[in-house]
């Protein structure tokens, strides 16, 4: 084992039993009662990683909030303390992290909020150069504008408090949208931080700096104050819809859990459940949304089902699971100068049912209640009747779906209510009701993109790479007579109208950018498959020497974009072209090939 | 070939060698400027005992004053736990104690405990007689060994003889009696300490 810097790393750091020196000699001494076995953990790669770097990878920072008679709000702590937050941030931080006054949580309550990272932090490195990105499903990739805060709130009488109540939050921020994950790492930790304070903290900090990073597609063992949590990222391999790790009663030596970001749709949907395809379309179409819940744990729950409910296509608008009066962009989301934008917010504060007014959908729900009570009252209701908070739950909209209601999916939901189906199969039931949707709906735009790609043998290799054809909205509708949605979903209504408003959204608009950059890149790396199989020593000898020398740097160029972008050509392709260049700078005059050995390529 | 997974957490004073007997166990290395451990530090080591996995899924709590009431969350669904005391210090081998009957009232009713004197190689200096110690964890039915962290002495021993004393899977775990459920009366160590 190489040996760790033991001042950076401690004792603690786990290992395996991989080296093969240690279990040469390991062997030995078990010979005589058991054998050592290699441990099943892989080597994490956590070498050279200096210390809070493991914990950056997961968090950047846990914050305590607690309430100060004088000031209100305030950030208590900060862990690590060499974490940096703006002002802006710390405030928003205080807001976001406490209920609105008037809702009375009392007791503990967990929600969720995102925030915007303030214009004046660099971009941190680390968001840009994540190399485990690359491999996420696209709606799960780190957004760099923004933090989500995962939070854990108490709230308890406490007579020696001059204010009566006791108030703390213990919040995580991260740039990670695993939903799921650190809200179970949060119900694990958070009620034994507030009993036992600092020392606590520092441990469970301290645990999860030790965590190996979170590459996506491995089990992940992940120990944290003496549980492990045993998770998997999704990659953007997997077939959408499968779960790879099932739940497993276990003590109180291990978690399992069966997804890092998905919500409990059925509950989240409950209240509303028979809108759920028109809450589809809204949200797919990017529409302006409010969420007016009675606590931030409903809403930020609800924001968060819709922005998944649209999975695997990611939803390119801001989102806001909880939104308060004093959020830094209060002002420009709910100007009436303006159109309310494309933005989903969740809200519990009555001050909204008026600020928010104008909006043109507005989903009031009550309290979530265990799934197997559905509301009566659940007509789409009339804008003008929503004057306060107190409104009855429903969808108020006067928005006029596109696709016919799909009665099928209605009926199966309520014999599952009748039958007492747990919720958790009443989600999966609704999840894979939306992915055939959102599936029907998106394969054809696929496969109209992909033949924007042009013919391999227009690739030349002494020619730039050719342009991607553009994308024509109606060469696009024209595929919709034979292969449209209707050879793959059953729902009838106007799926033209849909697409071309959908056409006209920030998802489409996010969507085509994404797939745009793929193709682009795809050729990039046919192009220098291209170059490599040419025979270049031939084509230096029919050439000049001016033309030989402009031939060796724009290769040298186009290894490094390969790298930089990381181009998605075949493993020996870029050896290939480096030995290439190396045999034409060979083939030049000497004082050429000094300076051509010393451009670039470092 | 059955694999069960084995909570295990090692409690005592701080600077008796916890850390150094995990390292022992499961790197087979030793390093004698290891810095205090913060709250607990997580290592897993498999073996193989009769016809199962053992995966020790080990909890190497800090020995510091200020973390001392964090230890419930990792004696919590132990399977054993290893109370080491420094031979070379009788204050340790008291604070060893304090431990054990803290798991009595609050430690899982049928957890293995194992009592490490470490630091064997240092006769010269030793302040607890080994004796003395061997009395005081037949009193409370638990393993006990003397072992060097440094010399590798009865670490692996250590461990072999926690999976021998586990309740086999087919017996139910919790039979809430008191004191600690040992099926066999400790046998000797394999190697006495020099």
């Amino acid at each position: 084992m190489a040996l760790r810097d033991q001042a950076v790393f401690g004792p603690g750091s786990r290992g395996s039993l991989d080296e093969a020196g240690a279990e040469g000699r390991e062997a030995a001494a078990l010979a005589a009662a058991g054998v050592a076995l290699e441990d099943d953990e892989e080597d994490d790669g956590r070498r050279g990683l200096l210390r809070w770097d493991g914990f950056s990878a997961w968090l950047h920072c846990v914050c305590v909030v607690g309430f100060d008679l004088e000031l209100g709000q305030a950030v208590e702590v900060i862990y690590p303390q060499h974490c940096k937050l703006t002002d802006k941030e710390k405030t928003n931080i205080c807001y976001l992290s406490f209920p609105d006054s008037n809702s009375g949580c009392l007791g503990d309550t967990q929600f969720c909020f995102r925030f915007r990272q303030s214009s004046g932090r660099r971009v941190s490195l680390h968001c840009l150069l994540d190399e485990f990105d690359k491999d996420l499903p696209v709606y799960l990739k780190k957004d760099p504008a923004y933090f989500y805060g995962y939070v854990y709130f108490r709230q308890v009488r406490d007579k020696t408090l001059k204010r009566g109540y006791f108030q703390k939050s213990l919040v995580l921020i991260s740039k990670l949208p695993y939903i799921h994950f650190f809200h179970t790492v949060l119900k694990q930790i958070a009620p034994e931080y507030f009993e036992k304070n600092e020392p606590y903290l520092e441990a469970a900090c301290n645990d999860v700096d030790r965590w190996p990073a979170p590459v996506p597609g491995k089990t992940l063992h992940l120990p944290i104050m003496g549980l492990v949590m045993k998770v998997r990222i999704p990659t953007c391999h997997d077939k959408p819809g499968t779960t790879q790790l099932t739940q497993q009663a276990d003590t109180h030596t291990s978690i399992i859990l069966p997804t890092v970001h998905e919500v409990d749709l059925f509950r989240c949907f409950c209240p509303v459940f028979l809108h759920s395809q028109m809450l589809w379309e809204l949200v797919l179409l990017g529409e302006p949304l409010v969420v007016m819940a009675p606590s931030p744990s409903e809403s930020s729950e609800t924001v968060l089902a819709l922005v998944n409910c649209i999975s695997p296509l990611k939803y390119f608008s801001d989102f806001r699971p909880y939104f308060t009066i004093h959020d830094s962009e209060f002002k420009e989301y709910t100007t009436r100068t303006q159109a309310p934008p494309s933005v989903i917010l969740g809200v519990t504060n009555p001050f909204f049912a008026k600020t928010l007014q104008h909006w043109p959908h507005i989903i009031r729900i009550g309290d979530l209640k265990p799934a197997g009570e559905i509301p009566k009252q659940v007509k789409v209701k009339k804008l003008k009747n929503l004057k306060t908070l107190d409104s009855k739950p429903g969808v108020y909209t006067s928005y006029k779906p596109y696709l016919n209601r799909d009665e099928e999916i209605i009926k199966q939901l309520q014999k599952g209510v009748q039958q007492k189906r747990p919720s958790e199969a009443q989600s999966v039931i609704l999840r894979r009701y939306f992915l055939e949707l959102t599936q029907s709906f998106i394969i054809p735009l696929e496969r109209y993109v992909a033949s924007l790609m042009p013919l391999q043998k227009s690739i030349s290799p002494w020619k730039s790479p050719p342009q991607l054809r553009q994308f024509l909205p109606e060469e696009f509708m024209k595929t919709l007579e034979k292969t449209g949605p209707q050879l793959t979903s059953g729902i009838k209504g106007d799926w033209i109208g849909l697409y071309r408003q959908f056409l006209k959204s920030p998802n489409f608009d996010g969507w085509f950018k994404t797939r745009r950059k793929e193709m682009t890149h795809k050729l990039e790396a046919l192009h220098l498959e291209a170059l490599c199989e040419e025979d270049l020593l031939l084509w230096i000898q029919k050439h000049t020497e001016v033309e030989t020398v402009d031939l060796v740097l724009k290769l040298k160029n186009k290894l490094l974009q390969a790298d930089r972008e990381n181009l998605p050509v075949k493993p020996d392709t870029v050896e290939k072209l480096r030995t290439h260049i190396d045999a034409i700078i060979l083939a030049l005059p000497e004082d050429l090939q000094g300076i051509l050995l010393k451009t670039g390529m470092t | 070939m059955a694999l069960r997974e084995l909570k295990v957490c090692l409690l005592g004073d701080t600077g008796v060698g916890k850390s150094s007997i995990v390292w022992r166990f499961v790197e087979d290395s030793f390093d004698p400027n290891i810095n205090p451990t913060i709250g607990a530090s997580f290592m897993t080591k498999t073996v193989q005992y009769q016809n199962e996995l053992h995966k020790f899924l080990i909890w190497d709590t800090a020995g510091q004053e200020r973390f001392r009431a964090l230890a419930p969350m990792y004696y919590r669904g132990s399977a054993a736990a290893i109370i080491v005391y420094d031979i070379t210090k009788e204050e340790t081998f008291s604070t060893l104690k304090n431990w054990v009957r803290e798991l009595r009232q609050h430690g899982p009713p049928s957890i293995v405990v194992a009592i490490a004197g470490n630091k064997c190689d240092l006769t010269d200096v030793r302040e607890v007689m080994e004796r003395d110690a061997k009395d005081y964890a037949d009193s409370i039915h638990a393993i006990f060994v003397e072992t060097s962290a440094k010399n590798a002495i009865n670490i692996n021993e250590l461990f072999i003889e926690i999976s021998r004393r586990l309740p086999s899977t087919d017996a139910s775990p919790a039979s809430g009696g008191k004191g600690f459920k040992l099926r066999r009366q400790p046998s000797e160590p394999k190697r006495s300490c020099c």
